[in-house]
């Protein structure tokens, strides 16, 4: 998903495009037979003829089934309140409501909520790479780190967060402390892991040749670190940070769960869900997705650059 | 009461990392046995300190309960902790991890056929897996119902991406002399395929199938917490920590890391039997 | 340094008095669930200044799927609590000693929402049938009530099967479930908007079928209530939520609204939670916040009769008090 899909610019966007709509295609036609129970359910009691006529006697047949026999509904399942599919218009519209309608600072505005989640996000980032790399230096300068913590990270990351989330919640909450910082912590558990894997493989990618000429430089092992070790990482180091800053993203989400559903994406998906809005739980879902794709896209723009300033990349 | 506690803890702290240390830095930290006994060492020594800390601060049971009061809850509830594993882990996340890889599996190789396609379904894919769970689990349930098959589907759609985006990455990765050499054979798409271009993708298939392997685990027992039967370890969990009893919660999260460290080990076994020839895999 | 020493002295002196100052008048009350109508009292009460006149300064802090208000409790995370007298009184078999101060709700709003056409009339037709349950916390009165009427909740033919219901009123309309649980102030309100008809439906009232158990309560620690300090401000914090609440009764509309403007995502209605208050208020009428020790005995008693799974075992001691609404009250 790097340059090759990205860097080519004009040249990516046509099969995209081509892929986008064709899921956009697909997506529309599904919508009839998605929505055909609850629109036949509805004609009826606005007493429209619906074959057949009982409920019951529906749930024998499949939503396709149902939308065969009753073609004069289909305009009906595209402008549905609470429909099991919405149409891409409907969730179009939401969104534009919400992110461009509004105003930034109110909280019906989805770019206020964005910046919720986003606020946790980037801190847990920040908290999540800084403790990755710390981790990674010491397991590869030292062997009892090495051989002892590898596997327990790898453990860590099979327990389910959503069960550790509240503990930690209350944890931090009965001393003191509250609001962004658990957020932050629950969205770095799920970051620090992906900094650790990558950053292990780099700081251990350059070469015996490379280490040989560093060694006749009489180089000590601290200049080695900052000389070769690191900058040879650095590739591994990017490769790593948009893994986690996707799932920075995820956690932040689903750290606003215990912690009251207040405001944020996570909040909003819940809210929308529980009190049967779902055209707001389409939204929000759909703009926490290009938030994580846009701060992907980001450290792709970053992970060129940077590369091509190190001189390790072609321009 | 406070200052024992911590200092008992870091002495616990101090022998362990002592005892791994001269482990690590001995003539035998190659072996098999050194090599299983450092972590273990490692894990005890945070338990011993998890539960000093536990009892000596006096911390109460349903906010953080002792590994003790854990193990023993685990032993007594064994039948209930094998009934939700087979419905998270066997229906739910075995299935939707099978599904998603066969179905990333087809897509690669529609992709490779195709570079128009390849550069349209990247990114497109890239997109679907940054939709979150908390949004993606309650459409699904309400899609499929509470039973284990929309807990397929939400595993399905979270471990698609990662297998494809490594297999698109695998088939690339054959050198133009050994394509050359399959083409002087007179082997057409499909052949070349089976004999050269799969087997030396696996390296990076496999990564992708590791990788998966947690998220399949996480996917599974999230999507539980919005609608279920009354069996599954999300259920579990959720009831539990509502009905206070958090030693049943840890006994669950025990069962998860159990499982999913059992999983990725056996992918990575499975890895090292089929890409015996990659450099990575010297020992 | 002579100065230094004294300005740290008076540093440390009003620091102490700011110490002993919050002590005595913060209060950081954790609610059930999201920001919504079913808390109006509170959110009344801070709006209207019914906690400033008190001289309190109260944080309200919102629960949601994944918190146990008990938890955050026992964290120190919060001075008092909302819950359910189910589920405290299991809190308190769990070893953690809450103890009920105040009961704003009189009556219970629990009741299984069923298809007319699915057949069922009474309690015995829902053998063979599948119902939606919540948990956490709500599934102590069905299971005490289907212990009672002597029907399993193992899935089997003559029992009930239990669905674990989202937080969405979903598996009825998708009718993967016969029945689900609905609060009258709330789910039954959305299964309507989602155009079902009344006629279409048959309901359940806990409160009807006498296995009502007591929900909204005010709790408190044991610990915390040996110290005086405490209960005084919880004195004044019933007294003004207590004011906050006959407010909202009597002006539903604009007790809607003061939650409205209190919820923090922006994306409950105004007509949901006006018709939520609506139907509060009748939740709410009849009490002045002080527990009867009939309606105690009555939620023990059908707790009790749980049968081979009972939520309590035994009959609970110094569950309550009636100390601070004493005082409050007079």
């Amino acid at each position: 998903m790097d340059e090759e899909s990205r860097g080519g610019g004009v040249k990516s966007l046509l099969p995209v495009l081509t892929v986008v709509g064709a899921i956009l295609l697909f997506w529309v036609v599904s919508v009839v037979p998605m929505n055909m129970h609850l629109t036949a359910d509805l004609a009826q009691r606005q007493d429209i003829a619906v074959t057949p006529d009982t409920p019951a006697a529906r749930q024998d047949y499949s939503g396709i089934g149902l939308a065969l026999r009753n073609t004069h509904l289909f305009g009906m399942t595209y402008t549905l309140d609470r429909p099991r599919l919405p149409s891409p218009h409907q969730v179009a519209v939401e969104m534009w409501d919400t992110i461009v309608m509004k105003n930034v600072t109110s909280r019906r505005s989805l770019v206020y909520h964005g910046w919720v989640t986003l606020s946790a996000t980037l801190l847990g980032f920040a908290i999540g790479t800084g403790l990755g790399i710390l981790l990674a230096v010491g397991i590869v300068y030292n062997r009892a780190m090495d051989m002892s913590v590898m596997p327990w990270a790898i453990a860590s990351q099979t327990i389910p967060i959503l069960a550790l989330a509240p503990m930690i919640i209350v944890m931090l909450g009965s001393i003191g402390i509250q609001g962004l910082f658990p957020k932050a912590v629950i969205s770095a558990y799920l970051s620090f892991f992906p900094v650790v894997v990558g950053m292990v493989k780099g700081l251990r990618s350059p070469d015996a040749m490379q280490l040989d000429l560093l060694r006749t430089y009489y180089a000590s092992s601290a200049q080695g670190f900052w000389k070769l070790r690191l900058p040879a990482s650095v590739p591994y180091l990017f490769a790593s940070l948009k893994i986690g800053i996707s799932a920075s993203l995820v956690g932040a989400i689903v750290a606003e769960l215990p912690t009251g559903a207040r405001a944020g994406f996570g909040a909003r998906m819940l809210v929308g869900d529980q009190y049967g809005q779902p055209m707001v739980t389409w939204a929000a879902l759909f703009a926490a997705a290009l938030t994580a794709a846009t701060l992907v896209g980001f450290f792709s723009v970053m992970e060129r650059w940077t590369l091509r300033r190190m001189g390790m990349q072609a321009t | 009461m406070t200052g024992t506690a911590i200092i008992s803890a870091l002495a616990v702290w101090g022998a362990g990392w002592f005892v791994n240390a001269r482990l690590a830095n001995s003539a035998a930290a190659q072996s098999r046995l050194v090599k299983l006994l450092v972590p273990a060492i490692f894990g005890l020594t945070l338990l011993i300190m998890w539960e000093l800390l536990v009892r000596l601060l006096e911390v109460s049971p349903i906010i953080l309960p002792p590994p003790t009061m854990i193990a023993s809850r685990f032993s007594s509830e064994l039948p209930t902790l094998w009934a939700d594993f087979e419905q998270t882990i066997i229906k739910g996340a075995m299935t939707g991890y099978i599904v998603g890889m066969i179905a990333a599996f087809a897509v690669a190789i529609l992709a490779d056929r195709s570079e128009f396609l390849t550069k349209g379904i990247l990114p497109v894919g890239g997109f679907m897996a940054a939709l979150p769970i908390v949004g993606t689990a309650p459409i699904f349930v309400r899609w499929l119902g509470s039973d284990w098959q929309s807990k397929a589907a939400v595993v399905a759609v979270m471990v698609f991406f990662p297998i494809l985006v490594n297999t698109v990455a695998g088939l690339r990765d054959t050198t133009a002399m050994q394509r050359d050499l399959m083409r002087t054979y007179g082997a057409g798409y499909w052949p070349t395929l089976f004999k050269l271009r799969l087997p030396a993708a696996m390296p990076f298939i496999f990564n992708g199938l590791k990788i998966a392997t947690t998220l399949a685990l996480i996917g599974a027992i999230v999507a539980e917490f919005f609608g279920s039967p009354t069996v599954g370890m999300g259920f579990r969990i959720s009831t539990s920590v509502g009905q206070l009893a958090l030693d049943m919660v840890w006994a669950e999260i025990v069962v998860a890391a159990l499982a999913g460290s059992a999983f990725y080990g056996l992918m990575a076994w499975i890895e090292g039997r089929v890409t015996f020839w990659h450099p990575s895999q010297r020992k | 340094m002579k100065k230094l020493m004294m300005a740290a002295a008076f540093a440390a002196g009003f620091g102490g008095m700011a110490h002993a100052d919050a002590h005595a008048n913060d209060v950081t009350l954790q609610l059930q669930w999201v920001t919504q109508s079913q808390f109006a009292g509170y959110y009344v009460a801070l709006d209207q200044g019914f906690y400033e006149e008190e001289g309190l300064n109260v944080t309200i802090l919102s629960g949601g799927p994944d918190i146990a208000p008990p938890q955050v409790l026992a964290g120190g995370g919060a001075d008092v609590m909302l819950n359910w007298m189910p589920s405290a009184l299991a809190a308190r078999e769990k070893g953690l000693p809450v103890v009920n101060i105040a009961q704003p709700f009189k009556t219970s709003g629990l009741m299984l929402t069923c298809w007319k056409d699915t057949g069922i009339e009474n309690v015995e037709d829902f053998r063979g049938k599948t119902i939606g349950v919540w948990f956490f916390g709500n599934e102590y009165p069905f299971l005490s009530w289907m212990s009672q009427a002597g029907i399993p909740t193992d899935g089997s033919d003559d029992g009930v099967t239990v669905l674990k219901q989202g937080f969405n009123v979903d598996p009825l309309l998708n009718r993967e479930a016969d029945c689900i649980s609905t609060m009258t102030y709330n789910e039954y309100g959305q299964v309507l908007d989602a155009g079902v008809s009344e006629d279409e439906l048959v309901t359940f009232k806990y409160e009807d079928q006498g296995v009502a158990t007591l929900e909204d309560g005010i709790y408190a620690l044991e610990e915390n209530l040996e110290d005086p300090v405490f209960v005084d401000k919880m004195v004044r914090f019933v007294r003004a939520s207590m004011k906050g609440w006959k407010w909202a009764e009597e002006n539903p509309v604009e007790a809607a609204g003061i939650v409205l403007d209190n919820d923090e995502t922006g994306a409950q209605g105004e007509a949901a939670q006006i018709r939520m208050m609506g139907e509060i208020a009748k939740l709410t009428a009849g009490s002045n916040g002080s527990l009867d020790p009939a309606d105690f005995q009555r939620t023990v008693d059908t707790l009790l009769a749980g049968g081979s799974d009972p939520v309590i075992s035994a009959q609970p001691e110094g569950a309550w008090t009636s100390v601070i609404t004493d005082a409050a009250l007079n």
